[in-house]
């Protein structure tokens, strides 16, 4: 999800969070598809800007592709410090975060209605390993 | 010794320094600023109304102030109100680092990017250590590497000599900077703070934000802000001039009382401020 300025949000993009007024009443839910007059309803309030759900333009390959060179750049980025743990552990997190994008990326490629409904809560386990 | 170092020794270094004529003036609406903000008299009405007068600076202070930054739940719409909201130390800094938006700009390619970044994880790591003078925080974040503004203007071949030894993927810009000049841009940012007469919240991290254990003034703010910049340099956002991360200072680290398991919720913090820092790539 992204968030992006009024000016640039168009009829049919989908929210990724619910929107709400400055003082709280909800004006459109979560999922819910942008509309013209939910466009001028926003700029009638003052409301400048919408998170929207990302739409995946590229293919498996190009996001496997991604990822092999942010590992690669990552790794050039990190070659000086390799003793301090203190630094793997940023590393080692940069990496689940990176994992964690490439497989939510992959399964809404490969099943785009439920991926973006069932997004699971983060494994416990990769605060641990962090710190193994 | 270095083979090629543009200047001998240390003295001479320093001489270097003061040759450096056209300094950046501090932009006279910070100086005013700082004068009314002196007298305990001034009111937030006053200072609003002399931001005010400058419309194009007032909506570039007004853009940063309602950017993802600051995470505002309500639109902040005059500069009187971001007075009272976010304070004068910080609307200050926001009115000074407009001011120099251009100079980040045209120095260095991809410095500006490095700056909000360093920014917004300065804001990051202060929000989970909850801190209640984040904002603060924050700016000192956005200024931090502003010496290398003025290496960039006024010493354009010793700032080649820099780049040359950047390029191999191994050196560090401050210690290239170092070899070349015997001094580094946080003695640049230091002298440049004393000269604008910056609150020791945005000298002291400008000053000693690669080596924050030497500070005494203001410690927490820069041990964030020296975290800050490996964290957004470890995440390749931006370019500070070479595209490695530095060695942490343990000793900052461990005053913060930071656990390695902190930097996961940090980034969930950062990421969704930095796709949405966009907007004021350009707050022009
Ligand atoms: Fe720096
Ligand atoms: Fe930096």
């Amino acid at each position: 999800m992204k968030r992006i300025p009024i000016d640039k949000a168009v009829p049919g993009q989908v929210l990724a969070e619910k929107l709400t007024r400055h003082d709280g009443v909800l004006l459109a839910g979560q999922g819910s598809a942008i509309t013209e007059g939910l466009l001028r309803m926003l700029a009638r309030m003052n409301i400048d800007s919408v998170v929207i759900e990302e739409e995946e333009s590229r293919s498996v390959e190009e996001v496997l592709e991604d990822f092999r060179r942010f590992t690669q750049d990552l790794d050039a980025r990190f070659v000086r410090i390799e003793p301090q743990s203190v630094l793997q552990a940023l590393k080692k997190t940069m990496l689940y975060l990176a994992e964690k994008d490439r497989d939510e990326t992959l399964a809404l490629i490969n099943n785009p209605v439920s991926a973006s409904e069932g997004s699971a809560e983060p494994p416990q386990g990769a605060a641990e390993s962090v710190n193994a | 010794m270095p083979s090629q170092p543009a200047i001998q020794d240390r003295v001479q270094a320093k001489r270097e320094v003061r040759r450096i004529k056209n300094l950046p003036t501090v932009p006279g609406i910070v100086a005013k600023i700082s004068r009314m903000v002196e007298n305990p008299e001034t009111s937030a009405a006053e200072v609003g109304r002399l931001i005010s007068q400058d419309q194009v600076l007032s909506a570039k202070v007004l853009r940063m102030a309602n950017s993802a930054f600051f995470g505002m739940s309500r639109k902040i719409s005059s500069i009187s109100q971001a007075l009272v909201i976010l304070g004068f130390e910080v609307v200050k800094g926001l009115v000074l680092t407009s001011s120099v938006f251009d100079m980040i700009q045209k120095s260095m390619a991809g410095l500006w990017e490095h700056s909000i970044g360093c920014a917004a994880a300065s804001g990051a790591v202060a929000t989970l250590l909850g801190r209640d003078d984040a904002e603060e925080i924050l700016v000192a974040g956005l200024l931090h590497d502003l010496g290398k503004v003025v290496l960039a203007l006024n010493l354009p071949e010793e700032m080649n000599l820099v780049r040359e030894k950047v390029k191999n993927g191994k050196v560090l810009f401050y210690e290239a900077e170092n070899e070349v000049l015997d001094f580094d841009h946080s003695e640049l940012g230091q002298w440049l703070a004393e000269h604008w007469n910056l609150p020791e919240s945005l000298a002291e991290p400008m000053r000693l934000h690669h080596r924050p254990e030497k500070a005494v003034l203001k410690p927490e703010c820069t041990a964030i802000v020296h975290i800050a910049d490996i964290i957004i340099r470890a995440k390749g956002f931006g370019n500070a001039g070479d595209l490695l991360v530095p060695p942490v200072s343990m000793a900052a680290w461990e005053m913060l009382g930071l656990r390695k398991t902190d930097f996961l919720p940090i980034l969930d913090i950062l990421e969704p401020k930095l796709s949405s820092l966009c907007d004021i790539t350009s707050i022009d």
